[in-house]
């Protein structure tokens, strides 16, 4: 079950990769560098993040920050290994911006396969930043110069966004620098909703009933959390306008309503309701009407937290049908149902990732709890954890990380890892106790 | 029963309960200012409370002041008795279904009393599943008491997962007081 290393073939092949580039292999293609980059992969790339430019006298204070910030995301990609600063040999403010005043010897053998040079002008209360992504191996710039623009205290966005531009460049997909998390905090005796960005900045109360409120999920356009909440007594199905913070019931059936997730691609929601006694996986409008009864449950049995598959015709669920605690996937169009996981008795918290390729879920075994990843034809089930209780885990949208809740090191928190158990940090530091994460979307850009 | 008190609230009667206790001498008006004390009794969960006058109390089939004492020593004992289940279980077990048969005995007796069945979990295990799990243990009672007891019963419930623990911890003995049915009477 627990198989931590990667194979030594995919090892090797990605050293490989890693080496065309350092060749410059993919100098003679296009002005495009596009590679399949696994976070597995052993060897991350290399690049050099010098304190950004200002080309506005006396605006100095925002070059180191900024360069902090693009760095710490590409380092959190988990493609790219951010160098140490110390090491570089240039003045960044003195450093010329053209093909041919980039000193490419010097940055290759400070080690770094590429090289984000970045400059920024401050007018008043705005902004604009310049990026440029070079391939220090292949001696040329990668792509078109970026430039964003907006209000200064908009800062993170626009270095977030070039780092998006980074991971598109260099693998053909944008990161995840622009999504948020969405957790449930205790507060005194109750429990909110809160959500921060992805690198744990900028922590948000959306939530002051002074109630339990559980299980955000986030609408596939990123404006809406749907939550459950006991604020009238019984645990129903809330949603929220993220930016305009209005409220709205979902689903306030007798009996409970829980674990609400919204299907890809459709303006819909799966959830858990008791409402004809039995416990069942319903599909249901925004405004809370009925629109199928899936029928998974089974006699006086347990359905409950479905996570849709990425092309919204299947969902896993959790139902103990079977004596106890089990991930079971359901065909939305066949109406069959299928038991995913046979290891250990408490299977729970299924998450399907974003690309389809696997489902994570919290395996309890001797009072711990694991993180763990399985193939949705039932193989490849490997553990990712091992140590404390580790639930609920949730994907990044481009598959490369699990949130989780945590208390591996102390209180519980959010932690996040990579999807191949490596990595691992601890997302929320605001102290108190916080649990059940969701990862938005990427924003529509 | 027919005189002023008829206007005064039930907390009225706590208040002179109390005093009933402290002297024995019967029928004495409460003090002035004694209604405090008993504002704080009607806010003990599942008391009768403020607002609870003579009319509801007849509802209930109580009319004398006697078997007022006797409900609220039952009511009191009734919601001071859970049930508990095995981990990862709503199966009633043998003393579970003795408890449940006290409590049918006291829902056969006050038919018109309205009890909320929480369902509760220990801390172990997952946040969602639990809550469908409570939810299956108040359901187990909910059935055992409909099915044993009087057809008008006002039951319902609410299962509230892991999130309400009685004891904070983190042992099997915490554990086992935590993976239980409370009972909320409302009259």
């Amino acid at each position: 079950m627990t198989q931590k290393s990667i194979s030594g073939t995919a090892a090797t092949f990605f050293i490989m990769l890693l080496a065309f580039i350092l060749l410059g292999f993919a100098q003679s293609a296009s002005s495009q560098v596009t590679l399949e980059i696994s976070p597995s992969a052993i060897q991350k790339i290399p690049i050099a993040v010098p304190d950004f430019k200002y080309m506005t006298p006396g605006q100095t204070q925002l070059a180191r920050e900024m360069s902090d910030v693009l760095s710490n995301d590409l380092n959190i990609s988990g493609v790219f290994r951010s160098l140490d600063r110390k090491g570089f040999l240039e003045d960044p403010q003195a450093m010329g911006f053209e093909a041919s005043q980039i000193k490419f010897e010097d940055w290759r053998r400070q080690g770094a396969a590429f090289l984000a040079l970045c400059s920024y002008q401050i007018q008043g209360n705005s902004l604009r930043l310049d990026g440029t992504l070079v391939d220090i191996a292949g001696r040329k710039m990668v792509g078109s110069p970026k430039s964003y623009a907006g209000e200064l205290r908009a800062w993170r966005p626009m270095v977030h966004a070039f780092a998006d531009d980074i991971m598109m460049m260099v693998t053909g997909e944008r990161g995840v620098f622009d999504t948020k998390i969405a957790y449930v905090q205790s507060v005194g005796n109750a429990k909110e909703i809160f959500y921060c960005d992805f690198d744990g900045n900028n922590p948000v109360q959306l939530t002051r009933d002074n109630s339990i409120a559980l299980s955000p999920a986030w609408s596939p356009d990123q404006s809406q959390i749907a939550f459950v909440s006991y604020r009238e007594g019984q645990p129903r199905v809330y949603g929220v306008n993220v930016p305009t913070g209005s409220r709205y019931l979902i689903s306030g059936f007798p009996g409970m309503n829980i674990t609400p997730a919204w299907r890809p691609g459709r303006n819909e929601l799966a959830v858990a309701l008791s409402k004809d006694r039995g416990q069942d996986i319903y599909l249901v409008s925004p405004t809370g009407e009925i629109i199928k009864k899936f029928g998974v449950g089974f006699g006086s049995s347990i359905s409950v937290s479905p996570s849709w598959s990425p092309d919204g015709q299947k969902f896993a669920y959790v139902s103990n049908e079977a004596g106890n605690p089990q991930i079971y996937i359901f065909d939305v169009n066949s109406g069959q149902k299928k038991r995913l996981t046979f290891s250990g008795n408490y299977n729970t918290s299924p998450s399907w990732s974003p690309k389809g390729d696997l489902i994570a879920y919290s395996s309890g075994e001797g009072g711990g709890f694991n993180i763990c990843i399985i193939k949705p034809d039932g193989s490849g089930n490997r553990e990712l954890t091992s140590g404390g209780r580790n639930e609920a885990p949730r994907w990044s949208p481009d598959g490369r990380m699990i949130a989780y809740s945590s208390n591996k090191q102390g209180g519980p928190a959010i932690r996040i890892m990579y999807s191949n158990g490596t990595g691992d940090w601890q997302l929320t530091r605001q102290g108190g106790a916080q649990e059940l994460p969701d990862w938005s979307p990427r924003r529509n850009r | 029963m027919r005189n002023k008190r008829d206007i005064f609230p039930v907390l009225m009667i706590f208040a002179l309960l109390a005093v009933m206790s402290a002297c024995a001498k019967k029928n004495v008006p409460p003090p002035p200012g004694y209604g405090g004390a008993g504002q704080e009794y009607g806010q003990m969960p599942g008391s009768g409370g403020p607002g609870m006058d003579e009319a509801k109390w007849r509802e209930l089939g109580i009319n004398s002041e006697a078997e007022k004492r006797e409900f609220l020593e039952k009511a009191k004992a009734f919601e001071n008795q859970d049930v508990y289940f095995d981990y990862d279980s709503y199966t009633l077990t043998e003393p579970a279904k003795k408890v449940l048969d006290e409590k049918v005995s006291f829902l056969k007796r006050y038919p018109k009393v309205a009890v909320s069945v929480e369902g509760h979990c220990d801390e172990r295990g997952t946040t969602e599943y639990n809550i469908a799990l409570g939810e299956r243990r108040a359901n187990a009672a909910q059935q055992y008491l409909t099915s044993s007891g009087s057809s008008n019963l006002k039951l319902t419930t609410v299962s509230y997962g892991k999130e309400r623990p009685v004891v904070t911890g983190h042992d099997e003995a915490s554990w086992a007081k935590n993976r239980r049915d409370h009972f909320v009477l409302n009259y």
